[in-house]
């Protein structure tokens, strides 16, 4: 017996798969939706549901019959967001996260912002997922009281059901549900000391862990539907390079090709390529079909080569830049130095390389578009498909999948733009455009290559008086701004501008250069670079004065006091105090001082990203010319903290990603074309290169902050020391494995 | 002409060029996306699949290689998704974004079919080339060594 078996629907949210969802379907006239958010507060009524349901807040269904739904607005990436951010909810609401459906938000503004970057979604969610969460249940109890005409104290909640103390009676959430969409939504709804959570604070694993580990979760590329036609780009090999003429007739006698057509660039949204689509029934023949192509393209200016961008910048900071922040007299404390320190840190673009390349499925049909892709930013590219298509905001559904890894690609929606144009001209059928790897290579949005020179004076006694940093790299603001050259503040704040330790002469100063490169955000933005250079400068000049680099980081840093630059930094500026304690925590976990086996060295950095203390010790030595990494100690104060396993996860991974970039991480330029294209020549860490991770968490009440990024900038200057212990050289330059080997 | 080959069990008939990788015509003939395109090239794993038992990279194999075989896909590991591997990794809470695992999972399972026993060399060698970008290698470790120790027990 031959079976052939295809998907015949769009199987969007793994959710509705789930065995626990047939149930949730009944009969019903008018439900009653209320918002929380304050300009959402009221209540409205709505026909269309086909089961009543009490919506006390965007973010929570409570349906009369079937399970409760909570609703993730901000999107998975291996982050763990799509349980954090339930937890947030269940925790007030005191439901159980196993008896809830979680929705994965499609993007809309009235979720607010879910533009899932900078380590913010726990920080900017946990004060108002919390209330929505205590505002439904405060409205759930009155119902009860008021339905049994006892008072609210004599009730308890369990498990999404009120219970009288008084007697048997109990009521689940749904049954109450009608009479709870009637009552004003509390404005201040009391939320629980932290004593008394049962699911914050506590481990819990990923909601979606079970669909992934029998390959039933959907990403980017699993949407499957009937008619769906596969679509591969070819795109011109240049940043602004332009389509002369194609040949598509070799393409187009590749079995399974459809059509080949080309598409224009977009180089006013996020400088999104144009080029030859060839779209086929399959993966393979679309690709089989673009590699027949023949194609003339118009290079354009583009003409960038690494070697010389290194040469550049190091001219550029070797000058004067923009001034950034001044103290004291940086030119009087360097001509009255006894010795001044000088060192220069190179690093190359980097690329995101996701497990997961660019993958974005469109259907445009009757005036409207849809669109299924694991974006970070659905709203952004909701407005950039309706500018592209020439609908209305309103005429574009952008549903997310899971995020098969982003690191920040992902949050730029140059691939879902593509198959927007791909998908308009095949009005009616819905199109899946697949990027190849060498595509995600080649066609990023790189972490910028840069060059960092540090200036420290030192008096007679090797007391450090006065730090010169000047930082030179190419914007991320070129990307939204085609020309644009001087940084940002917020690519200057990120382990630039606020330098922690007391030195009573700073000059910093930075230098913009103008990439051929669409320049983007990787894990950690800038603070990758900025760590870099002011954590190794720190361990030199240690090693300068014959200090203990951890020593000497407390003496610099001094007695606790908070470092703000401006209103933005508040309630979140670096607390030195903060930074220290994680220091001495990092310290004491990783045996700091004592004798290491096996030749083995000892190296420590620490930093403050995201509003997040990091201190990171790194044993590493070196066999036969290879680099092993041993071990990695980490301390970390993010305030409170949701999900405890996924933070020790989020540092786990952080190590992997910055151990990568900083033994291999290398794009390099020729003549304006990525050089790189694979995992072949673009290595990332494997198995048995991973170190033994141990990680502390420092406990408190304090607002939470940022934990997908803050972990990754340590690791490099924090190796470097190590290998700087192991083979007394000093290395300055990203990646480290050629240096050493 | 058609190539029929054994996909998790059950026969299946496909009118798809022979050249076709055994990924494609898995993921979109067959409709098993649970099986994953990560490069293309065999270096990253993500596409792992058994081809009559053994680990294979489905990215780089011809479904006109695999005619008359038998292929175990994620989907296809256990019945109940209850294999010692799978439940091994949800009790370690291994995956973050997942998209690798079924290949990592898939890898390890063909290793652990003739080795119960595998050390951290066993498993650094059977796993080289399956890329986790997100970190989740010392989880993968531990987890086999569970799944591994189950295995032993319950035999």
């Amino acid at each position: 017996m031959s079976q052939t078996t295809r998907n015949t629907s769009p199987t969007i949210h793994k959710i509705t798969r789930r065995r626990f969802l047939q149930a949730a379907v009944g009969a019903g006239a008018a439900s009653l939706v209320l918002g929380f958010r304050p300009e959402l507060i009221g209540a409205f009524s709505t026909d269309d549901e086909p089961n009543h349901v009490f919506y006390p807040s965007v973010y929570i269904e409570i349906p009369e019959t079937g399970n409760i739904r909570l609703i993730a607005h901000r999107q998975e990436m291996g982050q763990g967001i799509r349980t954090a951010l339930p937890m947030l909810l269940a925790e007030e609401l005191e439901v159980r996260l196993e008896d809830v459906e979680i929705v994965q938000a499609v993007g809309d503004p009235r979720y607010g912002n879910q533009t899932t970057d900078g380590s913010a979604s726990v920080r900017l969610n946990w004060d108002n997922l919390r209330k929505a969460g205590a505002a439904a249940r405060e409205m759930l109890v009155r119902a009860a009281a008021q339905r049994w005409g006892v008072e609210e104290s004599s009730l308890r909640v369990e498990a999404g059901v009120v219970h009288d103390t008084g007697s048997n009676r109990r009521a689940s959430y749904g049954e109450l549900a009608s009479d709870a969409a009637k009552l004003d939504v509390p404005r201040e709804p009391k939320l629980k000391p932290p004593s008394e959570w049962t699911i914050l604070g506590k481990d819990r694993k990923l909601v979606d862990a079970p669909d992934i580990v029998t390959g039933q979760a959907t990403y980017g590329a699993d949407i499957e539907m009937p008619g769906l036609l596969i679509a591969s780009l070819e795109r011109p090999p240049t940043v602004g390079g332009k389509l002369v003429s194609f040949d598509a007739s070799r393409a187009k006698e590749v079995p399974g090709v459809r059509h080949v057509f080309a598409i224009d660039p977009q180089p006013t949204a996020m400088r999104t390529f144009g080029g030859v689509a060839v779209v086929a029934d399959n993966t393979w023949a679309a690709m089989e079909g673009r590699a027949q192509l023949e194609i003339e393209w118009d290079r354009g200016s583009a003409s960038e080569d690494s070697d010389a961008t290194r040469e550049a910048l190091q001219k550029l900071v070797d000058g004067s830049g923009r001034a950034i922040r001044s103290e004291g007299d940086f030119v009087a404390a360097k001509a009255s130095a006894a010795k001044v320190h000088e060192a220069h840190f190179h690093g190359p673009y980097l690329v995101h390389a996701p497990m997961e390349p660019p993958v974005a499925t469109v259907l445009v049909k009757d005036g409207n578009a849809e669109v299924w892709a694991p974006t970070q930013d659905p709203q952004t590219a909701r407005f950039l498909v309706a500018r592209a298509l020439g609908m209305k905001f309103d005429d574009v559904t952008v549903n997310v999948t899971l995020l098969g890894g982003a690191f920040g690609r992902k949050a730029k929606p140059d691939f879902i733009l593509e198959a927007a144009k791909i998908a308009q001209k095949l009005e009616g059928t819905p199109v899946k455009l697949q990027w190849t790897r060498e595509d995600e290579v080649r066609y990023g949005y790189y972490r910028a290559q840069y060059c960092q020179k540090v200036e420290a004076c030192l008096d007679e006694t090797g007391k450090l008086t006065g730090w010169r940093h000047h930082t030179a790299f190419p914007t991320i603001t070129s990307t939204f701004t085609p020309g644009a050259v001087a940084q940002a503040p917020f690519e200057l704040g990120q382990g630039f501008t606020n330098m922690p330790y007391r030195i009573p002469n700073v000059a910093l100063e930075a230098s913009g250069f103008a990439s051929d490169l669409r320049i983007g955000w990787l894990r950690s933005v800038c603070n990758t670079f900025h760590a870099h250079a002011v954590n190794c400068a720190i361990n030199e000049l240690a090693e300068l004065a014959g200090r203990d680099p951890v020593a000497y980081r407390l003496e610099l840093l001094g007695e606790p006091r908070t470092v703000e630059f401006s209103e933005r930094d508040r309630p979140y500026g670096l607390d030195t105090g903060r930074l220290t304690r994680v220091i001495e925590a990092a310290a004491e976990l990783s045996g700091w001082g004592k004798k290491l086996p096996n030749g083995a060295g000892h190296g420590f950095a620490s930093h403050f990203s995201f509003l997040t203390y990091v201190a990171m010790a790194v044993q590493a030595s070196v066999d036969n010319g290879k680099v092993k990494v041993h071990q990695v100690d980490c301390a970390l104060d993010c305030g409170a903290i949701v999900n405890p396993d996924t933070v020790r996860a989020q540092i786990e991974g952080a190590v992997v990603f910055g151990l990568s970039f900083a033994l291999y991480g290398e794009v390099t330029v020729k003549d304006g074309v990525v050089r790189q294209g694979n995992f072949d020549d673009y290595p990332v860490l494997q198995i048995e290169e991973m170190p033994e991770v141990r990680v502390e968490l420092i406990h408190s009440n304090l607002p939470p902050s940022g934990v997908g990024e803050p972990g990754v900038p340590p690791v490099a200057p924090a190796l470097t020391a190590a290998l700087n212990r192991v083979t007394g050289k000093r290395y300055r330059d990203l990646p480290l494995a050629k240096q050493v080997g | 002409m058609s190539i029929t080959l054994t996909v998790n069990g059950i026969e299946h008939s496909l009118d798809v060029d022979e050249r076709m990788p055994l990924l494609w015509a898995l993921r979109d003939v067959l409709g098993f996306t649970g099986t994953k395109f990560g490069c293309g090239i065999a270096r990253c794993g993500a596409c792992t699949v058994h081809v009559d038992g053994v680990a294979r990279r489905s990215c780089t194999i011809r479904i006109g290689r695999v005619r008359g075989k038998s292929v175990t896909t994620i989907e296809g590991l256990s019945d109940t998704g209850q294999h010692p591997l799978q439940k091994a990794w949800l009790d370690h809470n291994v995956p973050q974004c997942g998209y690798c695992q079924a290949g990592q999972i898939m890898s390890a399972a063909a290793l652990l079919a003739n080795n119960t026993n595998p050390s951290d060399a066993d498993i650094d060698s059977t796993l080289r080339d399956c890329i986790c970008r997100c970190g989740t290698y010392r989880r993968i470790r531990a987890a086999i060594k569970s799944a591994a120790n189950e295995m032993r027990t319950e035999r």
